[in-house]
């Protein structure tokens, strides 16, 4: 008998939550980084724990009252549990909400496109508060597309699950253009660098340059009068009695010149990617 | 039949004390073992505006539930390093800074995972970001040392981010939200 009462005494000393404790109640919401009290029942001091979704925090505390939580303390959103311990622990959860819109990551691409290319920029959104949680409350982003020349675009996209995006034309001119994403005072920018499109309405003429003959394009442009970068391949193809040849050509400074050897009749076109041009008829033998 | 003395009741006595130890820390020693990957179901029906490929889903699917034993396992063991191959961006940020409050104040958060349902959100157009919510059943301990201050199962709802790495999809936002959020 007196074994099985010395068995239960220790059982009774080892074992936590059967002697009563502190009460802890905590509000159901706060905003993140907003300072706030937990109410506490009984008389004493207990250790109070606050753990949170990315942090823990301990402390004795003085129980009966409000148990000061500092907003430091909940700057992540997100489920927190906050225990009082004392003979036996008492837990509260609470959500922390996030704080307003204060950040945007912005993700724009592709970096590089050609100009007047329909839905070619992507433009994604997050918006996060102050301490960098999304935040998930009904906004609305402004997207603006701000080219160095031209008018600017506005397209205001509602956010859903802290996220906004927006697919966009790109301008008509070539060289730089901003990318912004805003809501309320809080902007994010990104650049895109617009280059010509694929060539349009190749020109070429030829000339004799004592007895080499050459072949040369006007400045190649695109479909909207931007000049088609350096490198861009034009193809020059000669039909003479000799056969037909194709020559390859980057364009240099603007226009793409070749020497080609004529003998006799020569019929000669140009053409870059899908684009072709005015076809020459030539004379050689000079 | 003999009365057991006072010495063989203390022997008992302290070897029944030694038991309850031990089935105290039985959570803990059960922590050392290394988590098993959780169950993960993905839904991807109403994604948009990219559609999900067939090998992104399964690598998501694979992916995330790596990322929750990583997860367990670091906060277990404080173990910083096991973040890497699944975090980045502030969740591993958050993440290593409450491995480092749990180093300094001793408390420590065990998972025991029952699973997750996800639900894919939103595929960015270039491909380059993922959101999806998770419903996860979870058995969360918490210890002051070795003591157990709290324990409960619970079904908490995630809001999640993903970002592809080299090889793999990485977590880089993780939020708890409350139920009435989505």
């Amino acid at each position: 008998m007196r074994i099985r009462n010395a068995a239960l005494f220790f059982t009774l000393l080892t074992l936590p939550g059967l002697a009563p404790g502190d009460e802890i109640h905590a509000p159901a919401q706060v905003v993140a980084g907003t300072s706030f009290s937990i109410a506490s029942s009984g008389s004493g001091k207990a250790t109070f724990y606050l753990i949170g979704p990315y942090s823990v925090r301990k402390r004795i505390v003085k129980t009966g009252g409000g148990i000061a939580v500092d907003g430091s303390e909940v700057e992540h959103a997100g489920r927190y549990s906050a225990v009082l311990c004392s003979d036996q622990c008492s837990t509260a959860h609470f959500y922390v909400r996030p704080a307003g819109a204060s950040r945007i990551s912005l993700l724009v691409h592709p970096s590089r496109v050609p100009v007047a290319d329909s839905d070619a920029i992507s433009a994604v959104a997050f918006v996060f508060d102050r301490f960098h949680n999304l935040d998930m409350a009904p906004e609305t982003v402004d997207f603006k597309v701000m080219p160095k020349e031209g008018r600017e675009l506005t397209q205001a996209i509602s956010v859903e699950n802290g996220v906004a995006w927006v697919r966009m034309t790109s301008g008509r001119k070539e060289g730089l253009s901003k990318i912004g994403a805003y809501v309320g005072k809080t902007s994010e920018i990104r650049v895109v660098q617009q280059v010509a499109a694929d060539a349009c309405n190749l020109h070429i003429r030829a000339e004799w340059v004592g007895h080499s003959f050459f072949v040369e394009t006007a400045p190649v442009r695109d479909c909207s009068g931007n000049s088609v970068p350096d490198g861009t391949v034009v193809s020059f193809t000669k039909t003479d009695a000799s056969g037909k040849t194709t020559v390859d050509v980057p364009i240099k400074k603007g226009i793409a010149r070749v020497e080609m050897p004529v003998s006799g009749e020569a019929h000669i076109t140009v053409a870059s990617g899908v684009a072709t041009g005015n076809e020459l008829n030539v004379a050689g033998g000079r | 039949m003999k009365k057991p003395s006072t010495r063989t009741i203390l022997h008992f006595a302290v070897l029944i004390v030694a038991m309850l130890s031990i089935a105290a820390q039985a959570p803990i020693l059960s922590s050392v073992v290394a988590e098993s990957v959780p169950s993960v179901e993905l839904n991807a029906d109403d994604l948009g505006p990219r559609p999900i490929e067939q090998l992104t889903s399964q690598v998501i699917t694979r992916d995330y539930a790596h990322a929750w034993q990583a997860m367990a396992e670091a906060l277990d063991s404080n173990g910083k390093d096991l973040l890497d191959a699944s975090f980045t961006g502030w969740a591993k940020e958050n993440l290593s800074n409450l491995i480092a409050q749990q180093e300094r104040t001793g408390i420590h958060t065990h998972y025991v995972d029952h699973g997750h349902k996800l639900v894919a959100l939103f595929y960015s157009p270039a491909g380059d970001a993922m959101q999806l919510r998770d419903q996860a059943q979870l058995e969360m301990q918490i210890f002051d040392g070795h003591k157990l201050i709290d324990s409960e199962q619970v079904t908490l709802q995630y809001m999640v981010v993903m970002t592809p790495g080299t090889d793999r999809w990485l977590v880089r936002d993780l939020e708890t939200i409350p139920e009435a959020e989505h």
